[in-house]
Order: structure tokens, then C-alpha cells, then sequence
């Protein structure tokens, strides 16, 4: 049996990754018939971004569940079968997630050939970790990643015509709890003293979103 | 006049159909939404693509243009489609 900070642990985990799958899979779904209506490509890459987060958050949940239960410190300790694949699972669909959200935006001024060159930086990344097989690494591969995503949403706050900050705000700060996300998976117990404040702001920016969508959504 | 996106055309033409009584003939639809034959016929494709009008003849033979359930459930959802584009800048 578990020792009592552990199964605290899984528990808090566990709700954790329930809140940002059902908040990311109401967001997927609640958006179903407005696609359908207007095969609106922003809507339809809006709605891949949660998918794909649900996905990885899916992925995560397990991977942590698999470090507490098997008392890993990391999650590469763990077998090559359940815990490089599954990190490698979770890295290609988090960042997707995040890739998805900008084309979301950005969809309009890019050509639909980024689209697939983004699908390969996810798998390319992914697979790094596989190569590697190094926290470090990798932690500095999605610190990396994280610039330029940070980068290029600035550029598109200074582009866009509304002016909209709070979106662009909303997703910077989902950018930064990704990037502790990921250094709290790799680096177990790294951000220990944070963790349940990581927690409840990245469940926190889930819920402004799906309080948006749901706001908009349902307003009819 | 500012080009008309995508949706604006296709709640223009579903707009101009109901107005019409559900009824009108393609002639006079494409006379009244400003565009050309050829992006005109795009445009009608699509909707009766995604069943959003329906054809059907009159006694006399003319074939006319009506909304259907999901097309007339667009334009009563224009409004937040709109609104949620635009709140995400989508």
C-alpha cells in the first residue's frame, strides 16, 4: 500500500487532471454544433487545441499515477514501454494542443503548410525524448519551445485589429502553466512547494475559457 | 463596399430566402445578393451541400429555393457564432 503522502498526492493529481479534461472536453464539445454550421476553420482548430489538451492531460494522469505507484523519481526511471511512451504521447499532444490554439488565430495568415511543419516540431520534439532520454534536455527543448510561442503570440497581439488582451493574456498564462506543467512532470517534486498553486491557476484559466465559450455558446 | 466574409454571404443568401416567404427562384436570389454568377453558384452548392436549402418545383414546373430546419437554425445562431468568433478572435 501507498504511504499516506502518496495517495494524497494521486488524489490531488487526479482531480487536477479530471478538472482540465472535463473543462477541455465541454469546451470540444459544446463547440460541436457551431462547427458544423459553418466549417469555420479557427473554430475547427480552437476545438483540436482542447481536444488535443484533454488527450495530454489523459496521458499525464497516467504517467503521474505510474511515478507515485511504482515510487519513481522521475518519470524516465519508469519503463521504456509505459513511460517513454507515454511522455512522449503527452510532449507530442501538449504541444499540439498549444499549436493548434495559435493556428486558431493565426490561421488566416498562414499557409496551411505550417500547419503540417507543426505537426512535425511536435513529433520531433517527442521524439528527442526518446533519443535523449534526459529531464534536462528536454526541459530545455520546451523552455525553448515556450519562447517562441510567447514570441509569436505577442506578434499576433500586436497584429490583430481588436485589440483583445485579455484573450492574449489568457493565452500567455496557459503557455507558462504548460511549461511548469511540464517541468513539474519531469522534474518531480522540482516545484513541490508550488504545485497546488500551479494547480489551481492552470484549473483556473480552464475555467475562464470554458466560462467564455459556454457564455458565447449558450447566449442563444 | 468592405468584402463580406464567408458567413456574412451565406446569412445574406439564407436572410434573402426567408424574407421571401421561404420561396424564391435562384434567378432572382442571385440578382438580390450582389454576387457573381460564378461565386454565386459556390456558394449555392455549399448550402445545399450542408442542407441548409433545399430545391423544389412549383405547380407550374420553376424550380424555387427554400431553408431548411439546419439552415434556418443558422440564422438564428448567427448571432453567437459571430460573437464567439470574434471573442476568440478565431
Amino acid at each position: 500500500m501507498l504511504p499516506q503522502p502518496q495517495l494524497i498526492g494521486i488524489g490531488t493529481e487526479a482531480i487536477y487532471s479530471f478538472i482540465i479534461i472535463v473543462c477541455s472536453f465541454m469546451i470540444y464539445f459544446a463547440t460541436k454544433e457551431l462547427y458544423d454550421l459553418t466549417s469555420h476553420k479557427g473554430i475547427k482548430y480552437f476545438r483540436f487545441a482542447f481536444l488535443f489538451f484533454a488527450l495530454s492531460y489523459i496521458a499525464r494522469l497516467i504517467l503521474e499515477f505510474l511515478v507515485m505507484f511504482f515510487d519513481a523519481q522521475r518519470v524516465f526511471d519508469l519503463t521504456p514501454i509505459f513511460g517513454l511512451t507515454l511522455i512522449t504521447a503527452y510532449i507530442y499532444l501538449s504541444t499540439m494542443s498549444l499549436f493548434f490554439l495559435l493556428q486558431s488565430v493565426l490561421w488566416k495568415h498562414w499557409h496551411k503548410r505550417n500547419l503540417y511543419l507543426l505537426h512535425v516540431i511536435a513529433i520531433f520534439v517527442a521524439l528527442l525524448t526518446i533519443l535523449f532520454n534526459n529531464p534536462l534536455i528536454l526541459f530545455l527543448i520546451n523552455v525553448f519551445l515556450f519562447l517562441i510561442l510567447i514570441f509569436i503570440i505577442i506578434m499576433a497581439y500586436r497584429q490583430s485589429l481588436k485589440k483583445g488582451l485579455d484573450l492574449y493574456l489568457i493565452y500567455i498564462l496557459l503557455f507558462i502553466f504548460w511549461i511548469l506543467n511540464i517541468i513539474n512532470l519531469l522534474i518531480p517534486r522540482f516545484l513541490e512547494i508550488f504545485q497546488l498553486l500551479i494547480y489551481f491557476a492552470s484549473a483556473g484559466i480552464f475555467f475562464i475559457i470554458l466560462y467564455k465559450v459556454l457564455k458565447k455558446v449558450g447566449s442563444n | 463596399m468592405p468584402k463580406r466574409s464567408k458567413l456574412e454571404i451565406i446569412q445574406n443568401i439564407l436572410n434573402i430566402i426567408k424574407d421571401n416567404n421561404n420561396s424564391i427562384k435562384p434567378t432572382p436570389l442571385l440578382r438580390k445578393t450582389n454576387l457573381s454568377s460564378v461565386r454565386f453558384k459556390e456558394y449555392y452548392t455549399y448550402l445545399i451541400n450542408k442542407q441548409f436549402i433545399f430545391e423544389i418545383e412549383d405547380k407550374q414546373g420553376n424550380k424555387r429555393v427554400s431553408l431548411t430546419d439546419k439552415g434556418y437554425n443558422f440564422l438564428s445562431r448567427y448571432k453567437s457564432i459571430v460573437e464567439f468568433i470574434n471573442e476568440f478572435e478565431l
